[in-house]
């Protein structure tokens, strides 16, 4: 898993941060109000209506977990999509939940024992162990999706369970309630989400053949690999990442598993070159991966370095957080006084740090401050000093996440504005 | 999130604890007997007569019903229900919806209104 870059918050983009949330409760909202039953006692029609409220955000977390360039960007970036997506199957559950306990609450109000039957697996028929099966299998699939410390592909596989619980929930309803235009419309939705996400993403129908070029090592386990495009090339702008997974070659076997990587560069015939770091064992194989192995791309997402406007900036790299702004200055030169702290342990896994230094000596609306910290935090007070005019200054920050929680106080601490930080550190969990 | 997680599915299976062993903490209650006596016996032609949404009787497995105040709080639309008001409808009621029985909390619903035996 690699640290990659993500949407600073332009307005437009910001204004996109309520469409995912908008989406899901507009999709539980209909669904609930559709449904909602009259006559009926209060804790059946709670249950009906919680019944409904999860089976919307069900369906609202599908439709949030596809991968696709526009829809990403319509929804402010894969990484708040993937952070509703998580929301909603929560959410979704806990109403789910409510669903059979306010089903029994109802038949305690009329005899405390006919609670027990209502929930009583024994005493129901098929329909209904649909719908235990597909609750269970959401409790085992949110399990493991807790379970943070699980090795990425078994943590994976796990996440397929959740598939299960929504399909075998949705079978629930539909052998209970038959032909409903509503139920119908929500079951077309999330047949399309997760036929996407199953043949588009997951299979990668929709993505775009490249081949490596060539592969650098740039820093002690990590690699450069350039890539040409073996048809239509994507259309990268510097700071997006894109998904990529790699093929075999003559003497290598890719994992062939789609991993996030950052652009470090572009160039005018939309050849790119994707950094990569030993971080887990797909990235660690891909540190042997050689020229002529083919690679499909997905992508590209997020708008981290997107409408930096006129202010000076500051950005802040840790370790492989140097690959969206390395992308940047390769692509053009600065346009505004810019402060690149680039912050590494040791010098040997700093990359490209004689080309940022080439950059700074050649450009002079460009300061590049380098610290190796070793196995400590940096001194983020004395580094922070250095910068001229920190609190008018634009702030990104790219890099691994408890760096970035600490630099983000240390700034905060000196009058920066929230509104002025810009980072993302996305997890694929 | 995490937390929130949980504490609902801890939650959740306490709770599911406690209906499933209804019968070992709460005292049991002495149930009422029904409300009419064995012997009333209706004729098919007799129940044929209260087959509208205000006075709907239907026949099931050998008993008459009166579901006239029931019919409201019934989950299914009205017209799936009163389409059986004044018939012999045990096959509707043991086939509900795609074969689907109903279950034990509706058979003993079902009991609270009945008003006689059916007879010849």
């Amino acid at each position: 898993m690699n640290i990659w870059p993500t949407a600073a918050a332009p307005d437009a983009a910001s204004a996109r941060r309520f469409v995912a949330p908008m989406l899901a409760l507009s999709i539980a909202l209909a669904s609930v109000c559709w449904a909602f039953p009259e006559g009926l006692s209060f804790w059946r029609s709670t249950g009906i209506a919680a019944g409904w409220a999860g089976t919307g955000l069900l369906v609202a977390s599908l439709v949030l977990m596809i991968r696709e360039t526009r829809l990403a960007r319509l929804l402010g970036g894969l990484e708040l999509s993937y952070r509703w997506h998580h929301r909603c199957g929560v959410f979704a559950y806990l109403f789910l939940l409510c669903h059979p306990l306010a089903l029994a609450l109802d038949a305690w109000a009329e005899a405390p024992p006919l609670a027990w039957q209502t929930l009583d697996p024994r005493a129901q028929s098929w329909p209904l162990w649909l719908g235990w099966a597909g609750l269970l299998l959401l409790m085992l699939g949110l399990t493991s999706t807790f379970a943070v410390h699980l090795p990425y592909r078994r943590w994976r596989s796990f996440h397929f369970l959740l598939a299960g619980g929504v399909l075998l929930g949705l079978m629930h309803v539909y052998v209970l309630l038959g032909n409903e235009p509503l139920l119908l419309a929500l079951l077309l939705i999330a047949a399309l989400a997760l036929g996407w996400r199953l043949l588009a993403s997951d299979l990668g129908l929709a993505a775009h053949p490249y081949r490596v070029t060539q592969v650098e090592k740039p820093a002690t386990g990590m690699i450069e690999a350039s890539l040409a495009p073996c048809a239509a090339a994507l259309t990268v702008s510097p700071g997006q990442f894109v998904l990529a997974a790699f093929g075999d070659g003559a003497s290598y076997h890719g994992c062939g598993e789609y991993h996030p990587f950052t652009v470090s560069a572009i160039d005018q015939q939309g050849r790119l070159r994707i950094c990569i770091k030993a971080l887990g064992p797909c990235s660690q194989r891909l540190q042997e991966v050689e020229a002529g192995v083919l690679v499909h791309l997905e992508g590209p997402f997020g708008t981290f370095l997107d409408d930096l406007g006129s202010a000076p900036r500051l950005w802040i790299a840790g370790g492989i957080g140097i690959t969206p702004f390395i992308a940047k200055l390769r692509a053009q030169a600065c346009s505004q006084p810019t402060t690149l702290i680039y912050l590494y342990r040791h010098t040997a896994n700093a990359a490209f740090l004689e080309e940022l230094a080439t950059t700074a000596r050649e450009d002079p609306l460009f300061e590049l401050l380098s610290d190796a910290s070793g196995e400590a935090l940096p001194d983020f007070d004395h580094l922070l000093e250095q910068v001229p005019g920190l609190g008018e200054r634009e702030v990104h920050l790219c890099g691994p996440q408890p760096l970035l929680a600490a630099i983000s106080v240390a700034l905060r601490q000196r009058g920066v504005g929230a509104a002025a930080i810009h980072f993302e550190s996305f997890d694929f969990r | 999130m995490r937390q929130l997680f949980i504490i609902a599915t801890a939650f959740f299976w306490l709770l599911l604890l406690g209906f499933a062993t209804t019968d070992l903490w709460l005292p049991a209650e002495v149930e009422a007997p029904l409300p009419v006596a064995d012997s009333k016996a209706y004729a098919l032609s007799e129940v044929a007569r209260h087959n509208s949404s205000d006075d709907c009787w239907m026949a099931i497995n050998g008993e008459v019903y009166d579901l006239s105040s029931y019919l409201p709080d019934h989950p299914s639309p009205p017209e799936v229900i009163l389409a059986w008001c004044g018939r012999e409808a045990s096959e509707a009621y043991r086939s509900k919806m795609k074969e689907r029985a109903h279950s034990a909390r509706a058979d003993r619903l079902l009991a609270e209104y009945r008003i006689a035996a059916l007879g010849p």
